[in-house]
């Protein structure tokens, strides 16, 4: 894990892994709650990275992120994780409106050979917390999702990975077909790098429709 | 002159004939005849030409001895003379073959100084020309120099536009990250400014719901009044009714008893036997009549009556239908005043977005606007990316530029050097031509005069001897410096060579890194187009199926989430008509048999909900049976698997984190108080200190297992296999 030293902080495989697992598991919660798949009762106040966040209150949300989490852990510890995708969708129709994407670069030779690297924590807080505040003012120019929405979390990795019982392989990756495509910024605890990337439907064909 | 009287005769030296050598060049005057002279008297008297015939007839007297003497000196001194030039002449023909040797010597030396001239000349045109080689090569490398030093001018200059250009892009970014800033400042006052209007609207919400609650409680506590004075409207209506009904009875049977009195009295108006009798009588049916009548009216208004409850009881049917009506609607009355307040909410902040943002008149210029804005942010972006690749390029191409300009400048400054050493040494050159010709001058005027000597001496062999031998002795002389003149200019050839390949591999080597910085470009092109392709399918999420697979979790919670709004829309539905039939059993034992519209009508519907409620605690019952099965299915497994029973528990933190326990206790622990106690949160599993783990030798192991090892796993499977140990050996 990580220890202090004067200006920048030792970054074990393991504590790579914990942060990245736990960045995730706060951002699906910032998704959850900006887009408004829940509805903004169910979420409780927390601080992290330094700011207000949301975490949700719902049992089945909460045990299903918690789960992901540790099996998102375990891939990360492997090198075996390439990306991790939050699609929402409507309940209704099961069309993909929005695809939060998650792409991760490993040092495999950390990987391989089992070095650490050095950065400062503080400065991964940073960059988290820049990405988090992204995802916050993402409302202002995502459409916005008048319908019911409901979430699924896909998974990129290896080929070679054994599928947990509590996962299934899907050939569908739900796509979405032309779609509008905003980068977010990214922060990197040198064993993993995280790019953040949110392609949503065009919505101008449909104002044009409607026009 | 032969003289006649020989002077008188010096004493002979006893000596041996004087050896007659061969004579020296020029040298042997004083060994020519001994010619008599005359006394030195004589000389004068020679002198004197009145003294001449005097003397000649002196020398008329000398004797025949005399004669002979002189005739045998005049002999021997011929003999010696014929001697002397046979030796002369043998010298002559020495010197005459020394002459030619010397002669062809010279003329050896002669064709060595041309040909030494020749290839001096020949050296001196080829250094000329090598001169003019290196003068063109020297031109060239300056050209060259002045070339790299205008594309590196040029290039510093593009590299300053493109720094500007960037520098520019800078401030563009920067000013659009600055408006970028400013409008999500703005956008933060916005939805601050939401917030406090939605706290407003809420309170205000809070207050009109208040209002409404009280309003609806008036109008329940109204419909209550309504339906109590309806049930006693009801009450009156049947006790009306059965007063009627007996009142019609009694009618009827007075209407009956009528006919039967009027029969009576037509009987009785024949006989008129007691008329006081039938005048009372018919008085009392008279009064009897009255009643009745009086009666019948009352009954009468109590139909009336009856009929107006009757229609009252219609009306309050209506009305209650209107109030179920109306309390089906209230919910989407209130979710109408939500969506009405999020309307006013999404108007109130589009006009201040129409206020904030310029160029903006009404609320679809917004969206344009936006977008347009978006659109423009996302072109600066790439413009910006695109800048700074290109900067990052020219940056690349200006650092090999200046690299290849430090190379060309340290080739040029050495090309100089050389320059300057080759001059050096055409100028050494130059000088030692200068001192070579000198001395071939010289040599020339040597062998000129040697020649002027030779043709005005003739015979004198001896100096032409003399100056052959210094000839060959000052070609001997400058033999060392022409052999190091030869060298020089081998090594110079050699050197002209050297540096000919130089320049050669040097140009080679240019052209080659030309080719690769070409290469090199077009390849980091293609990387650049690919890289957007690449990033442009990550953001779609393709995917290759050789290297990678899609997992998705199994997500029961959209599913669950339906289940929970139905489960939780019956209940609520439940528990309203829960209170619904205690009211109107509370009703019916205060009314009884009043109630008997209402009672058919909810009794349907409870039977309904009740039903309902059946298959819902069914179900419930169902999953939780299933759940339970499985789990403990699950934890058995755990426990039997792993050794350890686990006990899973959450709780909170006093900052509102959700922590999860876990409480672990080995199948061969020999008491219940060896328990390990973990927390999990968020992926991240720590041990807690109790009573089992601070003994000594489990805290050691925590130390060396959890602690330094950071293995978990490690620590439990050290602890059950030392219980395992323990249980058996115990």
């Amino acid at each position: 894990m990580a220890s202090k030293t004067a200006a920048k902080d030792i970054i074990t495989l393991r504590g790579s892994a914990a942060i990245v697992s736990e960045f995730f598991g706060y951002a699906a919660n910032s998704i959850l709650y900006n887009r408004a798949v829940y509805p903004e009762e169910s979420f409780a106040r927390v601080k992290k990275y330094g700011l207000p966040m949301l975490l949700t209150k719902d049992e089945g949300v909460k045990s299903f992120i918690s789960n992901l989490n540790a099996q998102l852990s375990e891939w990360l510890e492997a090198g075996k994780l390439q990306r991790v995708v939050l699609v929402i969708m409507s309940m209704n129709t099961g069309e993909v409106l929005e695809r939060w994407n998650f792409s991760i670069e490993t040092d495999n030779e950390v990987v391989e050979k089992g070095v650490s690297r050095e950065k400062s924590d503080k400065e991964i807080m940073r960059e988290i917390q820049a990405i988090m505040r992204q995802i916050a003012s993402s409302i202002t120019y995502l459409p916005c999702l008048d319908e019911q929405c409901v979430f699924d979390v896909l998974a990129y990795t290896d080929t070679d990975v054994a599928v947990p019982f509590t996962w299934m392989e899907s050939s569908d990756a739900k796509l979405i077909a032309n779609p509008q495509m905003v980068k977010l910024h990214s922060f990197d605890t040198k064993i993993h790098k995280v790019n953040t990337l949110v392609s949503y439907k065009n919505d101008e064909e449909e104002s044009d429709d409607e026009e | 002159m032969m003289l006649r009287t020989p002077v008188p005769k010096r004493a002979r030296p006893i000596e041996p004939a004087p050896i007659i050598e061969s004579p020296p060049t020029g040298s042997d005057h004083h060994r020519q005849l001994a010619i008599y002279e005359d006394p030195p008297s004589a000389d004068p008297a020679r002198r004197e030409p009145s003294h001449e015939p005097l003397q000649q007839s002196e020398h008329m007297l000398c004797t025949y001895q005399c004669r002979q003497m002189v005739k045998a000196d005049f002999l021997d001194a011929l003999s010696n003379a014929e001697k002397q030039v046979q030796d002369y002449q043998s010298q002559l023909a020495e010197l005459s073959d020394n002459f030619r040797k010397a002669d062809e010597e010279r003329k050896t030396f002669r064709e060595k100084l041309s040909y030494a001239e020749q290839e001096l000349a020949a050296a001196k045109g080829r250094e000329q020309a090598l001169h003019d080689q290196l003068l063109k090569e020297v031109n060239d490398s300056h050209e060259r120099l002045k070339k790299e030093l205008e594309s590196s001018a040029k290039l510093q200059t593009k590299l300053e536009n493109e720094q500007n250009l960037r520098k520019k892009a800078e401030s563009t970014a920067a000013s659009a990250e600055d408006k970028a800033r400013e409008l999500e400042a703005k956008l933060g006052h916005i939805s601050q400014s939401i917030e406090k209007e939605k706290k407003q609207l809420n309170n205000e919400l809070v207050h009109l719901k208040r209002d409404s609650k009280f309003s609806i409680s008036k109008i329940t506590v109204d419909l209550e009044k309504m339906e109590f004075r309806a049930q006693s409207s009801e009450k009156e209506v049947e006790l009306l009714r059965k007063q009627q009904e007996d009142l019609q009875s009694k009618f009827s049977q007075c209407l009956h008893q009528k006919s039967e009195l009027e029969k009576k009295l037509t009987s009785l108006s024949f006989e008129d036997d007691s008329p006081k009798e039938s005048d009372i009588l018919v008085k009392h049916l008279q009064e009897e009549l009255r009643n009745y009548e009086s009666e019948v009216r009352e009954a009468r208004k109590l139909k009336s009556a009856h009929e107006n409850i009757e229609l009252i009881k219609e009306k309050l049917l209506e009305e209650k239908s209107r109030r179920e009506r109306a309390e089906l609607q209230l919910p989407k009355l209130h979710e109408y005043e939500f969506k009405i307040n999020e309307l006013e909410d999404e108007l109130s902040a589009w006009k201040l977005m129409i206020q904030d943002i310029p160029g903006v008149s009404c609320r679809d210029d917004i969206r344009l606007r936006i977008s347009a804005l978006q659109k423009e942010v996302i072109d600066n972006l790439k413009k910006l990316g695109d800048v700074n690749a290109h900067l990052k390029q020219m940056e690349v191409i200006l650092d090999k530029t200046q690299l290849d300009k430090q190379k060309t400048e340290t080739e040029a400054v050495l090309a100089k050097e050389k320059a300057d050493r080759l001059e050096a040494e055409v100028k050494r050159m130059n000088v030692m031509l200068s001192a070579v010709s000198e001395e071939r001058n010289v040599l020339k005027t040597a062998i000129e005069d040697f020649k002027s000597k030779n043709e005005q001496a003739g015979g004198n062999a001896s100096s032409s001897i003399m100056q052959i031998q210094e000839l060959g002795s000052s070609i001997l002389e400058r033999e060392p410096y022409i052999k190091e003149l030869e060298g020089d200019l081998f090594a110079q050839k050699e050197i002209n060579a050297h540096q000919r390949d130089e320049i050669k591999s040097l140009h080679d080597r240019l052209n080659s890194e030309a080719r690769r910085v070409k290469s090199l470009e077009r390849e980091n092109d293609r990387l650049r187009s690919e890289i957007f392709l690449l990033e442009s399918k990550i953001g779609h999420g393709d995917f290759s199926a050789a290297n990678t697979k899609v997992l998705r979790m199994v997500n029961t919670l959209a599913v669950g989430n339906d289940a929970k709004q139905t489960i939780e829309a019956l209940q609520s539905e439940l528990q309203r008509t829960k209170e619904k039939l205690q009211a109107l059993e509370e009703y019916k034992s205060q009314s009884g048999n009043s109630g008997k519209m209402v009672d058919s009508y909810m009794s349907g519907k409870v039977a309904q909900l009740k039903e309902q409620i059946a298959t819902l605690e069914k179900r419930e019952e169902r999953y939780k049976t299933v759940f339970a099965d499985r789990i403990s299915v699950f934890r058995r497994a755990c426990c039997e698997l792993f050794g350890y029973k686990i006990v899973m528990d959450e709780r909170q933190r006093p900052n509102g984190i959700p922590v999860t326990r876990f409480t672990l206790q080995s199948i061969y622990a020999m008491n219940d108080d060896e328990k390990l106690e973990f927390e999990y949160e968020s992926g991240n599993t720590n041990i807690v200190e109790n009573s089992y783990t601070s003994t000594s030798e489990i805290s050691q192991q925590v130390d060396i297992f959890v602690r330094k090892m950071n293995s978990i796993p490690a620590f439990t499977a050290n602890l059950t296999v030392e219980s395992f140990n323990r249980r058996t050996l115990s």
